[in-house]
């Protein structure tokens, strides 16, 4: 007789199914889960179980956001399926079922575009699930800017004003205690013409007028410039992990360079009348949708306010909303097709 | 003991098989035993009646006891497979409803290695099924249907 095995480590699980015939493996990531309940939801045997996700969340209390039973889970993979995060992978045979075409899959992706964006970061700063890293690479300043610059050293009092004053650090002195055989302050002054701008501010504050510069961009504009050297380069990548495809990189890209798909169409309605301000679904959203915005300038209110451009319809706020002041209504779910009309049927059951 | 009705089944199967046309040889090959030795089990000798009829008696169980019996006594796949198709006299048809969902608990437990996935979907080889019953009891959606089929015995 085959039976299940469960493993549980710290508040991650894995049940497991070995025959002759292959190896199920469902494995569960409480980092990954958000709360949603979707697992419950589909699960065809009742084998999963969502637990107090508020008071989980903001207790961190050392508890898994859901329990699966080993003994009535089947290893169907319908829970892995239909995780809007990806926090359940059922895999046979060490090979994930998500990578298998007769398993339906929820369509959803979250790109950027290499040739589009302009690595400002704006994305970067604005996801909630810190999935995004943007490493670029700065134009060298010194290729923006061009001039002249040269000290007279006879003139030059070692003044160490042009020093103090130069925004760029670009010039450097070397002070040094006068002696009866060097009777001077510095022994030499210089321009590191790497960090040199050009701003002039040299020149300009010199008492003595020791400095000749000129900024040749000023005087001629660009046309000595190389535009390709004033392009900022670098590659972004998103941690698909972390990512729950919200669209707040779609949304604040200001060049269209990311784009989101959502696996879940639907409607969020708040009930303002019953909502007490506790917070928790603050607390529990994946996609930073919900907020009780300032009524007046350092006065926290307590109207709730979705900004539903970004919910995924995953309902974690309904689950741990104590007053039922939040309806997450899912009116599409996407998914690939699949011949099973059972698996057709548990995942349209998500509709609600 | 246990090898001693292991002997009993081997005859049985191996009287059948012989009926069904086919060679010593090809039934020393099925059953993984020396072709002298089948001649002698088909003669009689080296073999207690004893065994033949705790052996007959077996086959007569219903077909979970029959089949779970002769796999406990084997611990071999293909071997259990023969005799117990072999000595089987029934059949039977097994289908499978929509309301499967491919979880594979039926393949798993199948002594007979009659079911496959297909598309999320259990697919049963009637040829192969002995009617145990065991994938129908282990269905979590209850989706497996089982037949006995008369087929003129």
């Amino acid at each position: 007789m085959v039976t299940n095995t469960k493993e549980v480590k710290g508040k991650d699980i894995c049940v497991q199914r070995v025959s002759p015939e292959e190896k199920r493996e469902l494995a569960y990531k409480d980092d990954v889960c958000v709360g949603c309940g979707i697992c419950a939801k589909i699960c065809p045997t009742e084998a999963i179980e969502l637990g107090e996700i508020g008071a989980i969340e903001r207790t961190g209390v050392d508890e898994s956001k859901i329990s699966i039973d080993e003994a009535k889970c089947v290893l169907c993979g319908m829970c892995s399926s239909a995780c809007p995060v990806d926090a359940l992978d059922l895999k046979l045979d060490e090979k994930s079922i998500k990578d298998m075409a007769e398993y339906p899959q929820l369509i959803k992706s979250a790109e950027i575009s290499d040739d589009l964006c302009i690595y400002c970061k704006a994305c970067e700063t604005a996801c909630p699930r810190d999935a995004i890293t943007i490493a670029r690479i700065l134009p060298e300043r010194s290729k923006l800017v061009t001039g002249e610059i040269e000290i007279d050293k006879d003139t030059c009092i070692s003044c160490g004003i042009c020093e103090e004053m130069c925004p760029a650090d670009a010039i450097e002195m070397e002070h040094h205690e006068p002696t009866s055989s060097d009777p001077t302050v510095s022994s030499d002054i210089t321009v590191n013409k790497d960090k040199c701008v050009y701003c002039l501010i040299c020149r300009k504050s010199c008492p003595v007028d020791a400095i000749k510069a000129v900024c040749r961009s000023c005087s001629y504009g660009d046309y000595d410039l190389n535009p390709e050297d004033s392009e900022t380069t670098g590659s972004s990548f998103i941690d698909e992990e972390a990512c729950v495809n919200c669209g707040w990189c779609q949304e604040i890209c200001p060049v269209d360079a990311a784009t989101v798909e959502k696996a879940f169409e639907g409607e969020l309605i708040l009930n303002q009348e019953k909502c007490e301000a506790c917070g928790a679904c603050v607390d529990i959203c994946p996609c930073n949708v919900l907020s009780f915005p300032e009524e007046e300038f350092g006065v926290q209110g307590d109207k709730l306010q979705a900004d539903e451009r970004f919910c995924i319809y995953c309902g974690a706020c309904e689950n741990v909303c104590p007053v039922e002041a939040i309806e997450v209504k899912r009116t599409a779910v996407k998914h690939t097709p699949t011949k099973s009309k059972s698996w057709e049927k548990q995942l349209s059951e998500l509709k609600t | 003991m246990p090898k001693h009705i292991v002997s009993g089944l081997k005859y049985l199967t191996a009287v059948e098989l012989i009926r069904e046309g086919l060679s010593q040889k090809e039934v020393a090959k099925i059953l993984e035993m020396d072709r002298s030795t089948v001649s002698h089990y088909l003669n009689g000798r080296n073999l207690s009646w004893n065994s033949i009829e705790v052996a007959e008696i077996i086959t007569k169980f219903c077909p979970k006891d029959f089949l779970t019996l002769t796999y406990a006594l084997l611990n071999d796949s293909e071997k259990t497979r023969v005799i117990v198709k072999t000595c089987s006299k029934k059949s039977y048809e097994a289908s499978v409803e929509e309301s499967c969902i491919g979880c594979g608990l039926c393949v798993d437990t199948c002594l007979l290695n009659a079911i496959v996935l297909d598309d999320l979907k259990a697919r049963i080889d009637s040829d192969w099924c002995n009617g145990c019953n065991m994938c129908r009891d282990v269905c979590p959606t209850d989706s497996i249907k089982i037949l006995e089929v008369n087929n003129g015995y």
